[in-house]
């Protein structure tokens, strides 16, 4: 067993092997893909080890090499967050690539052969980037990660993809311009591109709040909050769906890290107006995704709503988090922070969850249209009670998972509301409501995604005749809905792990959150839950419904299962049983105006606009130089050739003749 | 405690078809009939028991298990409430956001099931009861999170102890709060006009349409405890005197005949609502319930000024 940093290295080397050698040393594309997946898988463990130690409370780790440019020296800094960030990258790259060793061959010759290059060059860019400590190779794997993404992206080559692929790549970068424009800022005041010197540098109020409000949007950018989100409906359902369990899972996550690195590890959080801002664009980011995602019926497309949903959640833990900070109130900064990352590491595992069943069905029924599923849970039965598992926990239903970060930020808001300044206590209940509504809406998605897709009759012969994903798929699913129980169940254990992260994250004292079976916000228990008794409970209190249904159990004819459901006494038909747009019409009339909205809100048509007027503007300037430039001095050249052609006639005298007029003109200038 | 949390839970559940059956004489009286004994509900359980079960080809293992689910979550609930208690009896699910999201847990499933049978009734019903959860969530957290702020605290029991002990905090707040609660209250209790009275849940009992014999017998006894189950967390959290500090024979005696006569008259109070009300069109309810939440709002504005 090495140190930390040593297996964060090997894990790195074993991505950047896995991503090389394979297309190298093998022909077939199956194996290729074997090779690095395996490769990949095991780089993930090696990262689950390497951050292990580091959450379990060892001190942070730093390892400094000069490197080859004077300007940036190469330091990577393993602390608590970074070990929190890796064991979440990790985990879900073991479980995706343990699901990607069958999915990939839905992409045997059409660019399988290089996918597992691009996914563990992203997933060792991902790795590397939330390590280092020195902005230029932070921009350097930043820049990596988009640009390994973007090839994942457009894998499938047709014009959705590739379209989607451009409006990620220009969003992704016109982020990055914004982060480095900050940085740049950080690297004036502070002299050095390390970001120890950052944390020192004396930033003026107002310098300090560009630089964060820079870093806020150019990393909200990556991470998909509202109004930047127009490429994430579009970039993740294009993406594989292992590729884009990874994106939504992990990489949009990466923005939420930056927000926190430069918010509060660089820039300490120091003004509580920061904390509002990422408050309200998580608060406004959660109602509008997910309403959002209730009126899409391609699969993938609502998934990545919903991604920009809990992204919203989780800015709101983090929003209260820095307000705590910088208000000096350590009750809410840590648990709002705690809030925060819970739900961040929650999210990673429940959309993985999700994204890879949509994955599996798929693999099976080849569609991405909702409307043409159904009736798949008898066809898929694994597949559907881990994508049930999956859609409880992201509707926050006890005792999952989502549920008991959901309960955090909850908690966290309160406190704000209760203790806090005037402006805080009418932003908290603001906040609460609308993460009730978010909550309320999601679980109405949900009921649609799981109802119209593995509930009911099939509503095509593909979907009649779906079967069993095989098996690797079907542990990669069951492991994550484990750990969606595990996470949800077990969270008097895991919440003090992470309350030490936020503890130390927000240079607050250790605090207390959990006790026996109990979780509570912070060091004054005012309330408490313990999801590990109501799970108990829930599941106890089964039997007494099954006692009731035992009472005259044997005067009773045999349950009897089939035929139609009632019509009215006309015939049935498949096509009678309720759509997926018919489920959310009422929503979707009752909040017409907020559908308005997404046609304004929305960047991406201008985006494409610019795109489309540079594409314009360069086609009229690329030939330019060459029309007025370069032609018209050959056709000058040439003119004057002719011209002087005359000159030269093959008579040798004539030639001396020249010689001398030459001469003498020569002479003539010289004397002169 | 655990054991006293135990038995309210299963005493609610027992006393549930008897206030369906409340409400249905009521219903019959002020509609000039007859109507069925106040004991109807029980005969129907107890009959549909014996009845076949039979559900439709396309349903699965959702329909299977939306009674039970039903049933537990609602009974984790009706343990946390604090109804006879001062504290909640059941501290670590008495949260206010726990039993909010258990109610969530309820409708999820039913909903689902809904879905599941592949009926057309219930899908537009299934759509119908999560819409109409969207609509009324946001008013039920909205009006208690002022109470809870008030009182300092999310939890059901600290809430109902802080309202017992001191409730003039913030009248003005408290009692815009309490309507606008009562209000969200009376729409989960599945009344008119947000629903409709010849079918329970509307549209030929919505999710409901495709169940039979034991299992309709389930749920109904579920939909019978949810409204007991909710209109209790009123009672008892918003409206806490006479509830007992202390365990003791006489003390608790006093506090249940005074729980039941406060849960009679929210029972009354509704169905007299119910009855004189007609049935909204459902794409408009939204205009309704903004009511609700304009109310809550005010509520906490109120609280604020520190009204």
């Amino acid at each position: 067993m090495g140190n930390p940093l040593q297996l964060l290295l090997i894990s790195i080397v074993i991505y950047l092997v896995g991503a090389i050698l394979p297309p190298l040393v093998s022909r077939s594309e199956r194996q290729v893909i074997r090779l690095s997946a395996i490769a990949s898988m095991v780089g993930g463990i090696f990262g689950l080890l390497a951050s292990a130690p580091i959450l379990m409370g060892a001190d942070m780790m730093t390892f400094a090499v000069d490197g080859p440019f004077s300007f940036a020296h190469f330091i990577v800094r393993l602390d608590g967050l970074a070990a929190f960030m890796v064991m979440v990258i990790s985990l879900l790259v073991v479980v995706t690539s343990l699901y990607s060793l069958s999915y990939a061959e839905e992409y045997l010759g059409k660019g399988a052969r290089y996918m597992g290059l691009f996914m563990n060059l992203f997933i060792a860019s991902m790795v590397a980037l939330v390590v280092m400590d020195n902005a230029f190779y932070f921009l350097v794997f930043f820049e990596m990660m988009s640009l390994a993404s973007y090839f994942l992206v457009i894998t499938e080559q047709d014009d959705e993809a590739v379209s989607a692929g451009l409006l990620y790549f220009l969003i992704a970068h016109a982020g990055s311009v914004l982060i480095m424009i900050a940085f740049f800022i950080l690297y004036k005041e502070s002299g050095s591109m390390d970001f120890d010197s950052f944390r020192q540098a004396n930033l003026s109020a107002p310098e300090a709040s560009a630089v964060f409000l820079l870093a806020f949007f150019g990393f909200g950018a990556k991470a998909g909050m509202i109004p930047l989100h127009g490429w994430l409906p579009r970039a993740h359902p294009a993406a594989p769906s292992h590729a884009s369990a990874l994106m939504s899972g992990v990489m949009v996550k990466i923005g939420i890290f930056g927000i926190i690195k430069v918010g509060i590890d660089i820039l300490g959080a120091t003004s509580a107006w920061w904390g509002l801002v990422v408050l309200a664009f998580g608060a406004v980011s959660a109602v509008l995704g997910v309403m959002y995602a209730l009126a899409e019926h391609d699969i993938k497309k609502l998934l990545a709503y919903h991604t920009v949903e809990n992204i919203g959640i989780i800015l709101m833990g983090v929003g209260v988090g820095m307000i705590g900070i910088a208000t000096q109130h350590p009750v809410l900064a840590v648990v709002g922070i705690l809030g925060g990352l819970y739900h961040l590491l929650n999210h990673a595992v429940f959309k993985g969850l999700l994204f890879l069943g949509a994955g599996s069905v798929m693999y099976r029924v080849h569609t991405k249209d909702m409307e043409l599923m159904g009736g798949l849970a008898k066809l898929m039965p694994y597949t559907a009670i881990t994508f049930l598992i999956g859609t409880m926990a992201i509707s926050a239903l006890p005792p999952l998972n989502g549920f008991v970060s959901e309960w955090f930020t909850y908690q966290a808001l309160f406190t704000m509301s209760h203790e806090g300044s005037f402006i805080m206590r009418i932003a908290g209940p603001v906040a609460i409501v609308m993460l009730a509504i978010t909550g309320a809406l999601a679980a109405l998605c949900f009921v649609k995604v799981y109802g119209i897709s593995f509930a009911g009759a099939a509503r095509s012969e593909k979907a009649a005749n779906a079967t069993e994903v095989p098996l690797p798929m079907i542990l990669a699913m069951v492991l994550l809905a484990l750990l969606c129980i595990a996470l949800g169940v077990g969270a008097p254990l895991v919440s003090p792990v992470i309350a030490n992260i936020s503890a130390q994250l927000t240079g607050q004292a250790a605090m207390p959150v959990a006790s026996g079976s109990l979780v509570f916000p912070g060091s004054s228990p005012q309330t408490v839950l313990s999801t590990p008794l109501i799970a108990l409970l829930l599941i106890g209190f089964l039997t007494l419904p099954l006692l009731i249904y035992s009472i005259f159990k044997s005067q009773r004819l045999r349950h009897r299962h089939g035929g139609n459901p009632w019509a009215c006494g006309y015939g049935y038909d498949g096509q009678m049983a309720v759509s997926a747009g018919g489920f959310t019409q009422p929503l979707r009339t009752m909040f017409a105006p907020l559908y308005r909205l997404r046609k304004t809100l929305d960047p991406s048509p201008v985006m494409s606009r610019a795109m489309q007027s540079t594409i314009r503007g360069a086609t009229r300037a690329e030939p330019w130089w060459e029309e007025k430039v370069v032609l018209p001095i050959a056709r000058a050249v040439l003119w004057s050739g002719k011209r002087i052609q005359w000159l030269q006639h093959g008579d040798f005298r004539l030639y001396c003749l020249y010689v001398v007029i030459a001469l003498t003109v020569l002479m003539l200038v010289t004397v002169m | 405690m655990f054991l006293f949390a135990l038995i309210q839970a299963v005493a609610l559940l027992a006393l549930s078809p008897l206030m369906s059956g409340i409400s249905r004489v009521i219903k019959a009286r002020m509609q000039s009939r007859r109507g069925p004994g106040v004991l109807q509900e029980y005969r129907d359980i107890f009959k549909l028991l014996r009845r076949q079960n039979i559900a439709p080809e396309a349903s699965g293992i959702i329909s299977r298990i939306m009674p039970y689910v039903l049933l537990s979550s609602m009974l984790v609930v009706a343990m946390a409430l604090p109804i006879v208690t001062l504290g909640s009896p059941f501290g670590v699910g008495g949260d206010l956001i726990t039993v909010i999201y258990l109610f969530a847990l309820y409708r999820f499933f039913f909903a689902l099931a809904g879905l599941d049978s592949g009926s057309i009734f219930a899908g537009i019903g299934a759509s119908r009861e999560v819409t109409l959860g969207v609509l009324v969530e946001p008013i039920l957290v909205l009006s208690l999170i002022v109470i809870a702020l008030i009182a300092g605290s999310t939890n059901l029991g600290s809430i109902s102890t802080s309202l017992a002990t001191d409730p003039l905090q913030s009248p003005t707040a408290t009692l815009l709060a309490m309507g606008a609660c009562a209000f969200a209250v009376f729409i989960e209790m599945g009344k008119i006009p947000f629903d409709v009275a010849e079918a329970e849940q509307e549209l030929q009992e919505g999710p409901l349409t495709e169940y039979s014999g034991p299992s309709l017998a389930l749920v109904k006894l579920g939909l019978a405890l949810k409204q007991v189950v909710i209109a209790s967390l009123f009672v008892g959290v918003l409206l806490p005197f006479g509830n007992s500090e202390v365990l003791t024979i006489g003390s608790l005696s006093l506090a249940i005949v005074l729980f039941l006569i406060k849960l009679l008259v929210v029972f009354v109070i509704a169905s007299l609502f119910e009855n004189s009300l007609a049935r909204g069109r459902f794409l408009l309810t939204s205009r309704t319930t903004w009511v609700g939440f304009g109310v809550a709002a005010l509520a906490f504005v109120f609280y604020l000024t520190g009204l």
